[in-house]
């Protein structure tokens, strides 16, 4: 009916309602610079988790290692940026270890995303299996690391981040956007981008056209894990803190948000526009939520009956535009 | 050809190894013999009977999970569902004043069936991929829980005594040297009614038929004439009904009732019923396997700290036991396969 981009248009329409829901019973808390500045800096974190979780649902899977691997390579830089960085620090040498602790964060989380989409692909385990795999993995890591503990207390130009502002925009929104254009252009323009799609879409077909399909699901999981690197190397810089454990709510989220934003999870179809305005219409949630003192489990509970709405409206559209049947094929 | 034709006994024999229940039948002897070299107190009655108490609650819910994979789907709520159970039933028997053990598995189960009805709904009727669909009723069902009943943990002073009581409760008492006693606990029978009537259903019934029939092909499954719908709501009902007992025996063995335990170890006995054979694609699964599943993790739980290794050490190890014993059985999976030119691998 409304054609390719009817999942945006609907989802315009509910981000426009929700923010002008929100504004309107809470006109003087939420339309203040301050509020925004509160919401741009919290997207951040689990915006690039989303992003991260859509691009392996695009391709027919799903990541449920992307917080652990957030955990770990937290950890890891929180270790270099205590341990390397002593009371007589010139500023240089400072420098030199943030950059050596973001360094390994990205590199750290490239491996892990390596080593999921080496299980997925060249074990032929099922991504959910394998993430669900990993995630223990990753996470048991993290916590054999610091044994549980808590590190706090990084360099001050470290900090800048996570609670740094350009202008007025905060700093992580900034490399969040840098981010979500990156991923834009990289999925509709670049042929790993469009292999990924195709893969997707049909694994089988894109294996007879000639696609690499092994080597585009390890890449894919391997920009999995970087955005989760970057994620953690965000968060820990607004929280000034690491530990074990963290972020773990963030993992619904990021689901959430995914489908919200239209994306299929048996794969195929995804867009970073739809991610964005479904990263928005939770975020006006999330602030709504927490100026009206939500209680967190209220919340919890809010975001499942949330999950299971946007999914089930998704059929419902789907089925509407005839395409139920052919989905009911496949495997969950 | 020339090829001696293999006898009765090795052909037997290669059909017992093909089978993935004989590497981890061998696997869990070959780590038991280990464990008893360094600390020979694991290999007495009394270990076996403790092991047995402690490893109930999962075996019973991987039963349930068991259901859940072979019909091709895949279940992470049921911790919630569980948790959910048990905090009810604690808080109900409280204010009701009965101190009736029956009736908290009552409340248990039927509260169980109903939230199991919920993610039966869901997938049934409306088609949702099984595990996001699990996810948020995991989310709703411990939000609503936390918010609605509350978050108040109910100390072992306040507790019903049939709770306390039916932990406690041996259904064979043995003797040590000392003259105190240890005994095998009434939770084994819960363990065998389960297994048994699990093993009844995928055996003996079409309910069964259908399950597999399910994880199998669903089309095909479906124009068969198989009730989809009915056989969906029938497992998730059924993993509502094993978590409800789950969260009774958890709360009788460990006498503190906190809305916040349980939630969090799906991971750990996915793992177990995975680790038993059973493909998360669905149509293959045993129930021995699974059993040998939830034995070794408990058997690699309860003694890291015997091999040296603390706790912190048991997440990842569990991770890493999905990942290398899956590992295992889907690359055989794929070079079979590839072998026969079969792409959709199943």
């Amino acid at each position: 009916m409304l054609g390719r981009h009817s999942k945006l248009i609907v989802l315009f329409i509910i981000m426009a309602v929700v923010i002008s829901v929100i504004s309107g019973f809470l006109p003087n808390k939420f339309l203040t610079l301050i509020n925004f500045q509160s919401m741009a800096s919290q997207i951040p974190e689990f915006g690039l988790l989303a992003i991260a979780m859509m691009v392996t649902m695009i391709t027919g899977g799903i990541d449920l290692s992307v917080v652990s691997i957030t955990n770990l390579c937290g950890v890891i830089s929180a270790l270099i940026l205590t341990k390397l960085v002593g009371p007589e620090a010139l500023a240089v040498h400072t420098g030199g270890v943030i950059a050596l602790a973001i360094m390994a964060s990205i590199v750290l989380s490239v491996i892990c995303g390596f080593i999921n989409g080496f299980v997925v692909a060249w074990f032929g385990v099922p991504p959910i299996l394998a993430t669900l795999g990993t995630q223990g993995l990753y996470l048991g890591l993290a916590i054999i690391i610091t044994k549980g503990y808590g590190i706090q207390d990084f360099p001050e130009k470290f900090l800048f981040i996570g609670s740094g502002k350009i202008g007025v925009i905060p700093m992580p929104f900034v490399i969040f956007v840098f981010c979500a254009l990156v991923a834009a252009l990289f999925l509709s323009r670049t042929k790993l981008g469009l292999s990924m799609n195709m893969l997707g879409s049909n694994p089988i077909a894109s294996r007879f056209s000639g696609i690499n399909n092994s080597g585009v699901l390890i890449r894919t999981y391997m920009i999995s894990g970087l955005l989760a690197g970057i994620s953690s190397i965000i968060m820990i810089s607004r929280v000034n803190s690491m530990r074990p454990g963290y972020g773990y709510a963030y993992l619904l989220q990021a689901i959430l948000v995914a489908v919200l934003g239209g994306t299929d999870p048996s794969g195929g179809y995804g867009s970073i526009l739809g991610l964005a305005m479904g990263i928005v219409i939770l975020q006006v949630l999330q602030s709504g939520f927490n100026i009206l003192s939500f209680s967190p489990f209220f919340k919890k509970f809010i975001w499942g009956v949330m999950l299971l709405l946007v999914m089930v409206i998704n059929f419902a559209v789907a089925g509407y535009q005839g395409r139920a049947k052919r989905r009911g094929v496949r495997t969950p | 050809m020339d090829r001696p034709v293999p006898g009765t006994l090795q052909r037997t024999l290669k059909r017992v190894f093909r089978r993935n229940e004989s590497y981890l039948f061998l696997i869990v002897i070959v780590f038991s013999a280990v464990i008893t070299l360094i600390n020979p107190t694991f290999l007495t009655l009394e270990n076996f009977f403790d092991l047995t108490k402690s490893s109930a609650g999962m075996a019973i819910l991987a039963m349930g999970v068991l259901f859940v994979l072979l019909s091709g789907g895949i279940d992470v709520s049921f911790t919630a569902i569980a948790i959910a159970g048990q905090y009810i039933s604690v808080n109900l028997l409280m204010v009701s004043g009965v101190d009736n053990i029956g009736f908290a598995f009552l409340i248990s189960c039927s509260l169980g069936i109903a939230m199991g009805a919920v993610n039966a709904f869901l997938i049934s009727l409306f088609r949702l991929p099984t595990l996001i669909t699990t996810l948020g009723t995991l989310s709703a069902f411990h939000g609503a829980i936390l918010y609605f009943v509350g978050t108040k943990a109910v100390n072992t002073g306040f507790l019903p005594n049939c709770f306390k009581v039916f932990g406690l409760k041996n259904i064979l008492v043995l003797a040590r040297p000392d003259g105190t006693n240890y005994g095998l606990s009434v939770f084994v029978l819960f363990i065998l009614g389960v297994v048994v009537l699990t093993w009844v259903i995928l055996r003996f019934t079409i309910l069964g038929r259908g399950i597999y029939a399910i994880g199998g092909n669903r089309e095909a499954a479906e124009r068969s004439g198989f009730n989809i719908i009915g056989v969906q709501f029938f497992i998730y009902c059924f993993v509502g009904f094993l978590a409800g007992i789950m969260g009774v025996m958890h709360v009788s063995t460990i006498r503190y009732s906190n809305p916040n335990y349980i939630v969090g170890d799906e991971l750990a006995v996915i793992a177990a019923v995975v680790l038993g054979g059973a493909r998360i694609t669905g149509g293959s699964g045993t129930i021995l396997g699974t059993l040998l599943g939830v034995a070794m993790i408990n058997i690699l739980k309860k003694n890291l700290i015997m091999i040296g290794l603390s706790s912190y050490w048991e997440q990842f190890f569990i991770g890493l036991i999905i990942i290398v014993g899956v590992s295992f059985t889907y690359y055989q999976n794929k070079v079979r396969s590839s072998q026969r030119l079969i792409f959709i691998r199943e």
